[in-house]
């Protein structure tokens, strides 16, 4: 063997070494007074893969909230059991203020669909984003509004396929806050993702899809899909001259959200600290241009009014999932 | 000025070679650690490059999906480990190639196939992407399901020989593939409690476990007895000659085409087209009889294939807006992010942008090529280690990778187990391939064929023509193989009866 050789091993060794070493990062536990929070580096679990819109928005905050607080944050995904893997792992972390998280509305979901998770877990800190869901119908589609639809559907009830991004989904139980609303039932078809969902809509496969704002109005946009309404209080500006639901006579506000928590009993000098810099990087113009970019809207939802609405949206899945089994 | 010319014309910015430059090496790197696929590197990479312009950083994102596709092959030629899941179908001739003492040429012959596919991808993104991508419009749930189908069908070619032991291992991984929620309903099923287990089998964890821990565990087993394969030592020559070229003409044309369909299919990317490719250039080939023990067609249908997919990938992704990939998944996100908005209005307000797009792409395989070509000699001297040490590394490096994954030590778990599930395999010579095949096209079979069943019924199968089409197809890749030897065995022995 000759040293060249060795020099190589030697040099992929320390590689290896230094990834694993970045993988292990400073877990150590150091209980501290809250007036030096944050004296450490904080890790930001985010229960979904690098990537995708869960994570933008949480790397996005993440960067602001590093100026605030003056320290770094690792965004960690920790992936797996439709979120449940990651949102375990952070009610089971230190509440010490060093390990926060992203809490999708899965977080109150979950609990009903067969997972262990308890929004109660969580000491929550403030929401940043919201995306309202939407019905889109195929370009060539005889509906022309949400009227029309549901009007199908009451003449065939469980005929009219709609398609979202997988069985359990926020998008899947609109599907039935949807039918529920209006008396009627829609069969909804589960598929891998919202991008295959969308698919199936914009190829005429399914009668029509329930997606996130952000997956239907590009397609919108480009005339590839019609949107007939969106499921929140307000009309989008993403989304010139379709109304909402409500003004279609269908009473349902419903979408996804993600906001940020922490593992339950933060000492309470801690949670001000994350709240104050949570209020400041959420209505930051570097957050709220990329979120807005990306097709989400950026809200800034205080904590006590984030937790009433956790509560109220936990409420509603229970009588929506449990009866679902 | 012709979008064309503006188009490439815009890649010569330095700024732009340079985030190429450093994409490309990234990639290579990347895709030759074990588990940490191009979608990871890409997703990591996008948090970085969005504060870039949109121009350098699609360089920077795009070099690195194509450059891991690079990468991704060595460890699996040298090490029998794929570097990312487009590069299983390497492993199977790669890997071969490498223990008769053929490495060198295996991992250039690896690199010029990768360049031509990634290059034939390409020149369907650049001229055909509008009527392409009315193509994958088509797939539905019910002619996945029937394209999925027909990827079922190669159990029996990548058994190597072994068809009942082939079809016994494929029928294990379909029932691995079956582990984890319900794709329709959402209830679980076979994981037995565990959380982790609720989204399947990890993929990647899998197929590490089963290629190259099998493989360290093999030799770590043997080495003592003497009876383990010879270390590789030799390389033989490196560059393929005139002859090498005359036999990789077929399969790189094979290649080429499956890759370019497999890729503007939705969802579906290089590990599916590899393993097509292979099984459909074994068909076609003089010497069937060699895929699977050094194929030199082998490798370059493969590695065509799944490099192929990258240009159809992208088709998808830009003329439709829906991702060709996981990869082009994040990359869209991204894009949309700069206010690049995919889909069929790109074409023609902003063509220039689609040609700097294949610019980027078509310098990034230039320079991933001279990479490959370049450095390999020194990647590979790392064989020259001592078996216990470079047993180590791969250890070590597989570890690292599946755990990065997810941050998950269960995925290291499930790595380890499926390392002791390959050696049980090779040591009673079942071959892993359709157990692969079964983790990867169990469920894509399963899930499309339900959702065609709850939108349409059996008629949503039966009415499509595209489905019916492959599925025909799919019957008579099983029973044409069996009849046609029958049916020659009958010709010799008529033959040879007169002269009795």
């Amino acid at each position: 063997m000759r040293p060249t050789t060795l020099r190589t091993a030697g040099g992929v060794l320390a590689l290896a070494a230094l990834v694993t070493a970045a993988g292990c990062a400073d877990r150590g536990a150091v209980s501290e007074d809250a007036a030096d929070y944050p004296s450490k580096d904080i890790t930001l679990v985010v229960p979904y893969q690098a990537g995708g819109a869960s994570d933008l928005a949480a790397r996005t905050l993440a960067e602001q909230l590093e100026q605030e607080l003056g320290t770094s944050i690792i965004v960690e995904n920790r992936t797996g059991g439709a979120g449940s893997v990651g949102l375990q792992h952070l009610a089971s972390a230190p509440a010490d203020g060093y390990t926060i998280g992203y809490l999708p509305v899965e977080t109150v979901m979950l609990g009903f669909q067969g997972y262990e998770v308890d929004p109660a877990d969580y000491d929550l800190i403030g929401q940043m984003v919201s995306v309202p869901a939407t019905v889109a119908v195929p370009a060539d589609s005889p509906y022309e509004t949400l009227g029309d639809l549901v009007e199908a559907a009451e003449k065939e009830p469980g005929k009219i396929t709609v398609s979202n991004s997988g069985a359990g989904s926020i998008w899947e139980a609109t599907t039935a806050a949807l039918g529920e609303a209006t008396g009627t039932e829609f069969k909804p078809v589960p598929f891998d993702g919202g991008a295959p969902a969308v698919t199936a809509a914009i190829g005429g496969e399914v009668d029509a899809v329930i997606a996130g704002i952000s997956e239907t109005a590009p397609a919108h946009a480009d005339g590839q899909l019609r949107v007939l309404a969106v499921f929140d209080e307000q009309p989008s500006e993403s989304l010139p001259g379709v109304p909402t639901a409500a003004e279609e006579g269908v009473d349902v506000v419903m979408g996804g959200w993600g906001g940020i928590g922490a593992p339950a009993g933060l000492p309470d000098g801690v949670k001000q600290a994350l709240e104050e810099a949570f209020e400041v990087a959420a209505s930051s113009e570097e957050f709220t241009a990329i979120i807005t970019d990306s097709g989400s809207i950026p809200v800034n939802v205080p904590a006590d009014e984030f937790a009433s609405f956790v509560q109220s949206e936990t409420q509603r899945f229970e009588g929506l999932l449990s009866d679902r089994g | 000025m012709s979008p064309l010319v503006e188009g490439f014309g815009s890649l010569l910015d330095p700024t732009v070679l340079l985030c190429i430059a450093a994409g490309a090496v990234l990639g290579m790197l990347v895709g030759a650690f074990p588990g940490i696929t191009a979608t990871m590197a890409v997703a990591l990479a996008s948090g970085f490059t969005l504060s870039l312009d949109p121009l350098p950083g699609l360089a920077v994102l795009l070099t690195i999906y194509v450059s891991a596709n690079f990468g991704d092959r060595v460890p699996a030629i040298l090490v029998n480990t794929p570097g990312t899941p487009a590069s299983i179908a390497t492993t199977f001739d790669g890997y071969a190639l490498a223990k008769q003492g053929r490495a060198g040429l295996a991992l250039t012959a690896s690199a010029f196939a990768s360049a031509i596919g990634t290059f034939a991808g390409l020149l369907l993104l650049m001229f055909a992407a509008i009527p392409l991508s009315r193509l994958a419009l088509q797939f539905g749930p019910a002619e996945m399901f029937a394209l999925v189908a027909f990827g079922l069908t190669m159990m029996v070619g990548i058994s190597g020989g072994q068809i009942v032991k082939g079809l016994m291992a494929g029928a294990l991984g379909l029932l691995l593939g079956a582990v984890g929620r319900d794709p329709i309903t959402g209830d679980p099923r076979f994981t037995f409690g565990v959380l982790e287990l609720s989204d399947g089998i990890p993929f990647i964890a899998a197929i590490i476990g089963l290629f190259g821990i099998a493989e360290v565990f093999d030799q770590i087993l043997t080495h003592r007895t003497g009876s383990g394969p010879a270390p590789i030592t030799q390389f033989g020559r490196w560059f393929p000659r005139r002859s090498d070229w005359r036999v990789m003409v077929k399969p790189l044309l094979v290649g080429s085409g499956v890759g370019g369909v497999v890729g503007v299919v939705p969802a579906t990317g290089g590990d599916i087209a590899g393993i097509l490719a292979w099984d459909q250039a074994r068909r076609v080939s003089k010497h069937p009889e060699k895929f699977g023990k050094g194929s030199l067609e082998g490798i370059t249908a493969a590695d065509t294939a799944s490099n192929a997919t990258l240009g159809g990938s992208t088709t998808t992704s830009l003329a439709l807006g829906i991702p060709g990939d996981s990869v082009m998944a994040v990359m869209i996100g991204s894009m949309i992010v700069w206010g690049i908005q995919p889909g069929p209005s790109l074409f023609t307000n902003n063509p220039e942008l689609v040609y700097s797009i294949a610019g980027i792409m078509i310098v990034a395989t230039l320079l991933a090529l001279g990479l490959s070509l370049l450095r390999m000699r020194s990647v590979a001297k790392l064989l020259d280690l001592p078996r216990h040490f470079l047993w180590t590394v791969i250890l070590i490096f597989c570890m690292v990778g599946t755990y990065a994954v997810n941050n998950s030590v269960f995925d290291v778990g499930v790595m380890l187990a499926f390392g002791l599930v390959g050696l049980f395999l090779r040591r009673f010579s079942v071959p892993a391939g359709p157990v692969v095949l079964g983790l990867l096209l169990g469920k894509l079979a399963e899930s499309n064929l339900r959702r065609a069943l709850e939108i349409g019924g059996p008629s949503n199968i039966l009415t499509s023509p595209l489905a019916m089409a492959i599925l025909t197809v799919s019957l008579l890749a099983l029973l044409l193989p069996p009849l046609r030897a029958a049916w020659r065995r009958r010709r010799t022995a008529g033959a040879a009866a007169p002269t009795r």
